[in-house]
């Protein structure tokens, strides 16, 4: 008998010896009700696996020939040549006994305390039930479940309540009371438009608060342009939207077109599946519009590296694997950038499945080159016009007689030099090589991409929805398989990024990761609910989404909080009260601006340079100059800031934008005192306090009067007696100052002498740094 | 509880808060995670559970993985690439060789910036002496730092994997030649947070006249919060962006500002109870204490005239030499990571600026002194002990000359080299006049004891109590490392 199957014929004589068989019984016995229930995988072992086994047993390492990630892998033989888990024998399994091993040297896992009792017992009795593996959670297409039934029925405004209740039932809270009248606008207006209400629509709102009223001004704001803007600016951090290339140089991009377009779709309410194709693949839809082709900025949003002598395929490479990553982060809400080099380390994806994956991206014409090539010529909305008009003009010439054309030849010269005085700007889009040029696509291995190993065709993970045969297999058919109704994660992901957006955070609060190793949903019935009902009832559009979710109770309840709740649920992950978070970098930006009366509401076209500090941009080997918009330009939406990649705009950085560099699925919200040197003392600001200040005096005689009307101007509620004596207790100081020292204020090359201006200022200055205006409530 | 298992307890006491709650939240389900967050949760602050970030306090001081030899860095960088060979690498073969035609085997397989053809050896352009009991070579460049080696550590045998200039000061400072990954000093502030809340954590300086090639990447956050990006003390215009008030409004005037945003928000946390109003009460707070400290710290005028005798100071000026003496004041207030950057040691040949016979030695000229001056003064004040000083630049030269497009050039210099370069630490745990790693006899490979890039960022981080593997980040699904898959910890300088 060899050694290997003298091994086995003991092995199997285990289960039968008397001391294995009694403790199998005396358990199964003892634990009678508890052993009949089935182990959920998911829940109650993927997280001992994921946290205790799998970063030696999983995608990357497999120690002893072992690994936890897929079923078939984990029963297959070891490297002892028997399997470690040997499904209905617990006790026989060698991971059971190598995990219960008494010598510390040979237990499981070598590092870290050893199991609890009670992850043993259940892994035991996963095993004994015959060691099934489930997909994760999110592998799963969602099913529409039933709506719960719930006590407070009366509360409910819609099926989001009944599922949010339910949950707050089971975790002894109750609903807040519904926000003020002023408080919901506030809320309402930053959240559908990233603008501070009107005082109008205030006011309109405390005359009559009711459903119906509210509702109205729901429509009206989900109608209005400035929505688009808004949600435009979420969607620029997945685009990875900047005005420059990246690397090194970090030259200029003319890449404004693509995020004109991004505005127009969220305006047009564009079905997030039409919205998917044409950013994905709009270039190869039949006969495609010229808007179609602007679309395909999306996927040229990658960097290009300028540099001499540097290897232009190496950094395709890298644009078409940013372009793998970026795809998995925004639609899939799947981390995909760790198979480039070996399997997932936790998620059922092949390294192999990677580059089949990058196959869908590999045959598109650009090429890391200077000129970014191929572009598409693009003219802002003015310019289009002007060019429309006059090319209508000379049309109606050219129809004309010869003789009577004669009479307009001067007419003629002037309008095509005007024509040709309208120059496009060249927007990079996306483009498929023809049949002959096409690449093949090699697995990198290890990720190196000049190692390459077996050839692969384009194809999508086994653990994924198939392909379908009638999908054509390139961009486009990704695209279509990425809004399939039978992709489990796509509505999902996307779902749950609109609602973080609301309430602050995601029901899955990794939005970046639907995978085993990001948080489970705190109601995931909600999420299936919301996601199914989307993608049937709503047909993918926002704005019917966004409108069921700010109808809900949920949505209007008040932000304040009690000690009892606050004990219960700090984070508010069981919703029994309103979101209360601080705005966006964008949001801060505009908010500042609108109170203050300075927004422009100048939409789309090139991105502007509002003013920035000195010195910032100074670069080597970069001749581009930060040139100060002029006019209203230095007063748009943060959305039209150049966004230049190695420096990008200074305040908005305080407030946690990222460099865009690469997709950011979810900016972390930080509370730093650079915030507070931002709002105070950026001339940006104070210049909006400046104009606050003219707007306060113009609105009263009495000081009392200003400075109450300013306050309500920010905050859209009156300030009480407390607060109003603190505001005036500060303008007297400084106006105390001002008049004393015969000082002025000196803001962006301008000195203002107005005491009482000055003194104002300073109140406005306050004003606009109050927790109650930087925060959503 | 047996031993082993006490062992393990330790350990885990040992690991930082943000390490176990990373750790104890990964992959918990929803059944768990609201008994959770019942508990702890609300004691801890408002943390963010994904990255176990303090979101209210980022730059809290946090305590290491085990505990540390230094507590703070002071990164000396000479962005362009100083040359080994005439500094610290002595090779008196190569002097035989100057002159003659450079053998093929030299050049074969190789890829050079600007070389083309057959290039000629170059011999060291300066003297070299021995000095200290250490008996380090030094060239006569140097003539302040030769004092200084007993207090040194050399490491000889540096190499990288890139050799051109952005790219190879990614890789030194951001362990990645491409952009989007946290420099050193993110990491490091990410993981130890700040001592001195008054002051940036993690604060930069440039001199030389621009930034290094690779921008402020080398600097940057990359995926970590940008709190932890460094924060660029500008010698024109504010010190650190948007801290001076607005002209013509008095710090009593902004003082009564604060206060009465702060009273008004305290009425506010009053009503509605959200904890995260305290935060910005207190980061109100903090920012005008930094609008005292800042321009106070970075006001060298204070200085005694001794000191601006040691280091060449002029107060005012913009230079290496007053970076030096900032870089004491903010260490002396425990700033964590202070990261100077000088540039202009690019030395090819090609133009005056670039020539090892004049733009490169006063490069010499402008940092001897401070270097010198900088240490001595660490040493004096009993700061040299937990402060690690590191010196060097992203690659080193070739030991031939340059002759770009094939010509012999005006002035002398050397081409961009990946094998070999020195670099040096001090203090901060180091072994003292010690040298590790040795070049061939023409300085063009290392052949004993060499240090890669993530060697060197393995062990910096090691002296500062953490270990380069645990100290991870997770960003689009992968625990993201600064020494990604690399780095061996340099065991044998750490004193």
């Amino acid at each position: 008998m060899n050694t290997v199957a003298k091994i086995k014929s003991l092995k199997n004589i285990i289960p039968l010896s008397l001391t294995g068989a009694m403790t199998i019984f005396a358990f199964s016995f003892s634990c009678n009700h508890k052993e009949k229930e089935k182990v959920d995988f998911n829940a109650e072992i993927r997280p001992i696996i994921n946290n205790k086994c799998i970063s030696c047993h999983g995608g990357v390492k497999q120690s002893g020939e072992f690994s936890l990630l897929f079923e078939s892998e984990a029963l297959s033989a070891t490297k002892s040549g028997e399997p470690a888990i040997i499904p209905g024998h617990a006790e026989e399994s060698e991971m059971i006994k190598r995990i219960l091993h008494e010598d510390p040297e040979v237990r499981m896992p070598p590092e870290g305390p050893p199991l609890s009792k009670e992850e043993v017992e259940v892994l035991k009795k996963w095993i004994n039930q015959g060691a099934k593996w489930e997909d994760h959670w999110s592998f799963i297409p969602p099913q529409q479940p039933e709506l719960p039934e719930v006590s407070e029925s009366d509360w409910a405004k819609n099926p989001i309540d009944a599922f949010v209740l339910e949950k707050m039932e089971e975790k002894g809270l109750s609903p807040s009371p519904q926000a003020s009248p002023a408080s919901l606008a506030r809320r309402l207006s930053l959240d559908l438009t990233g603008l501070p209400p009107t005082e109008e629509l205030v006011q309109r709102l405390k005359d009559n608060p009711d459903l119906d009223n509210y509702e109205k001004i729901v429509d009206e704001l989900l109608a209005s342009p400035q929505y688009g803007e808004r949600w435009a600016a979420m969607w620029m951090d997945l685009a990875r939207y900047a005005d420059t290339k990246g690397y090194q140089k970090d030259r200029h991009r003319p890449m404004w077109k693509f995020r004109d377009w991004v505005i127009d779709a969220f305006n047009q309410n564009m079905p997030f599946d039409q919205f998917t194709i044409e950013q994905i693949a709009g270039d190869l839809l039949p006969d495609p519009s010229k808007e179609q082709l602007i679309a395909t900025g999306f996927h040229r949003n990658t960097m290009t590296n300028d540099e001499s002598g540097t290897d232009d395929e190496e950094f395709r490479v890298a644009a078409v694997l940013d372009r793998v990553n970026t795809t998995w982060e925004v639609w899939q809400g799947i981390t995909f950038a760790c198979v480039q080099c070996h399997s997932h380390p936790y998620d059922p994806i092949k390294h192999e499945e990677f580059y089949e994956f990058y196959a869908f991206f590999n045959n598109t014409k650009d090429a890391d080159t200077w000129t970014d090539s191929p572009t598409l010529p693009v003219y802002t909305k003015i310019e289009e016009q002007e060019r429309q008009s006059i090319l209508k003009w000379i049309d109606s010439v050219n129809t004309l007689a010869p003789q009577t054309k004669y009479q307009f030849a001067h007419q003629i010269e002037e309008k095509e030099t005007k024509l040709k005085k309208i120059k496009p700007d060249p927007l990079p889009v996306m483009s498929e090589l023809p049949e002959e040029e096409r690449r093949k696509t090699f697995v990198f291995e290890r990720g190196n991409w000049m190692e390459h190993g077996k050839e692969v065709q384009p194809g999508v993970p086994g653990s994924m929805p198939d392909f379908p045969e009638s999908f054509e297999k390139n961009r486009l058919g990704l695209a279509k398989w990425l809004v399939s109704k039978e992709n489990p994660l796509t509505a999902r992901v996307t779902v749950n990024r609109v609602w973080a957006q609301l309430f602050g955070k995601g029901i899955v609060e990794t939005q970046e990761d639907f995978g085993s190793q990001g948080f489970a949903p705190t109601h995931p019935e909600l999420l299936d609910w919301m996601a199914t009902n989307w993608m049937h009832e709503q047909n993918w559009q926002f704005k019917p989404l966004l409108k069921m979710m700010v109808m809900s109770a949920t949505y209007r309840q008040s932000s304040e909080v009690s000690k009892e709740a606050l004990e219960k649920d700090a984070a508010n992950y069981w919703l029994s009260r309103g979101p209360r978070v601080r705005l966006t970098a964008e949001q801060v930006r505009d908010q500042a601006l609108a109170v203050s009366g300075l927004l422009s509401k100048k939409m789309f076209g090139p991105s502007v340079m509002p003013p920035q500090p000195d010195g910032v941009w100074q670069v080597i080997n970069n001749p581009e100059k930060w040139i100060l918009s002029k006019g209203e330009d230095q007063h748009r939406r943060g959305i039209y800031t150049y966004w230049r990649r190695t420096s990008p705009y200074p305040s908005m950085v305080s407030f946690d934008s990222p460099s865009r560099e690469f997709c950011v699925n979810r900016r972390i919200r930080t509370n730093t005192p650079l915030q507070a040197l931002v709002t105070m003392n950026d001339p940006v600001y104070v210049e909006a306090a400046q104009a606050l200040a003219k707007r306060m005096r113009s609105e009263g005689d009495v000081i009392e009067e200003q400075l109450s009307k300013g306050y309500e101007m920010a905050l859209f509620h009156q300030p009480d007696q407390k607060v109003l004596a603190s505001l005036k207790d500060l303008y007297q100081t400084a106006y105390q100052h001002f008049k004393e020292s015969g000082e002025g204020l000196e803001n962006l090359g301008t000195k203002q002498m107005d005491t009482e201006l000055n003194a104002l200022t300073m109140t406005a200055n306050a004003i606009l740094n109050l927790d109650g205006f930087i925060t959503k409530d | 509880m047996n031993l082993f298992e006490e062992a393990i307890i330790k350990n885990a006491e040992l690991n930082t808060r943000r390490h176990f709650l990373k750790k104890c939240l990964s992959g918990m389900g929803a059944l768990t995670l609201g008994s959770f967050l019942g508990g702890s949760l609300s004691s801890c602050g408002r943390s963010d559970l994904a990255t176990g970030v303090d979101l209210n306090n980022p730059m809290k001081a946090l305590p290491s993985h085990f505990i540390p030899k230094a507590k703070r860095v002071i990164y000396l960088h000479m962005a362009g690439a100083p040359s080994q060979l005439e500094l610290f690498d002595y090779k008196p073969e190569l002097q035989k060789l100057n002159g003659l035609d450079c053998p093929p085997s030299l050049l074969e397989g190789k890829r050079f910036a600007f070389i083309e053809g057959t290039p000629q050896m170059l011999g060291p352009q300066f003297d070299f002496k021995q000095h200290g009991q250490s008996g380090a070579w030094v060239t006569d460049r140097m003539p302040h730092f030769a004092t200084n080696v007993d207090d040194v550590c050399f490491l000889k045998a540096m190499h990288t994997d890139e050799f051109n200039h952005a790219p190879a000061q990614l890789l030194m400072h951001t362990g990645s030649a491409r952009l989007g990954k946290p420099s050193i000093g993110s990491w490091v502030t990410y993981g130890l947070g700040s001592e001195n809340q008054n002051l940036p954590g993690f604060v930069v300086f440039v001199s030389g006249g621009t930034t290094p090639s690779a921008g402020k990447s080398i600097w940057g956050s990359g995926f970590l919060p940008t709190v932890y990006q460094g924060v660029q003390c500008r010698s024109k215009g504010d010190p650190v962006l948007y801290l001076s008030d607005p002209k013509g409004v008095s710090r009593d005037l902004r003082e009564k500002t604060i206060n009465i945003i702060n009273d008004i928000n305290k009425k506010q946390f009053q009503e509605v109870g959200d904890p995260e109003i305290m935060t910005r009460i207190s980061q109100y707070e903090m920012a005008f204490k930094m609008q005292m400290s800042v321009p106070e710290t970075m006001d060298i005028s204070d200085e005694p005239e001794y000191i601006h005798e040691m280091y060449g100071t002029e107060p005012g000026k913009s230079s290496f030499a007053n970076n030096c003496l900032l870089a004491r004041r903010l260490a002396e207030k425990g700033v964590r990571f202070i990261q100077l950057y000088h540039y202009g040691w690019d030395s090819h040949g090609s133009n005056y600026k670039e020539a090892l016979n004049h733009g490169f030695n006063e490069r010499c000229q402008e940092v001897d002194k401070p270097i010198s001056a900088l240490l001595n003064d660490l040493k004096q004040r009993g700061l040299l002990d937990d402060t690690l000083v590191v010196w060097g630049g992203e690659f080193g030269r070739t030991p031939m000359r340059e002759n770009r497009g094939g010509k012999e050039m005006k002035f002398l210099g050397r081409d961009h080299h990946l094998e070999a370069f020195t670099m040096w630490m001090a203090g901060g745990g180091v072994k003292s006049g010690y040298s590790i790693g040795e070049t061939d006899e023409i300085g063009y490979y290392g052949i004993k004891d060499r240090v890669h890039v993530h060697d060197l960022q393995a062990t910096i981080l090691h002296l500062l109590g953490m270990d380069h593997e645990k100290l991870t980040y997770q960003f689009q699904g992968r625990d993201f490392r600064l020494t990604d898959v690399h780095g061996n910890i340099v065991e044998k300088i750490i004193a």
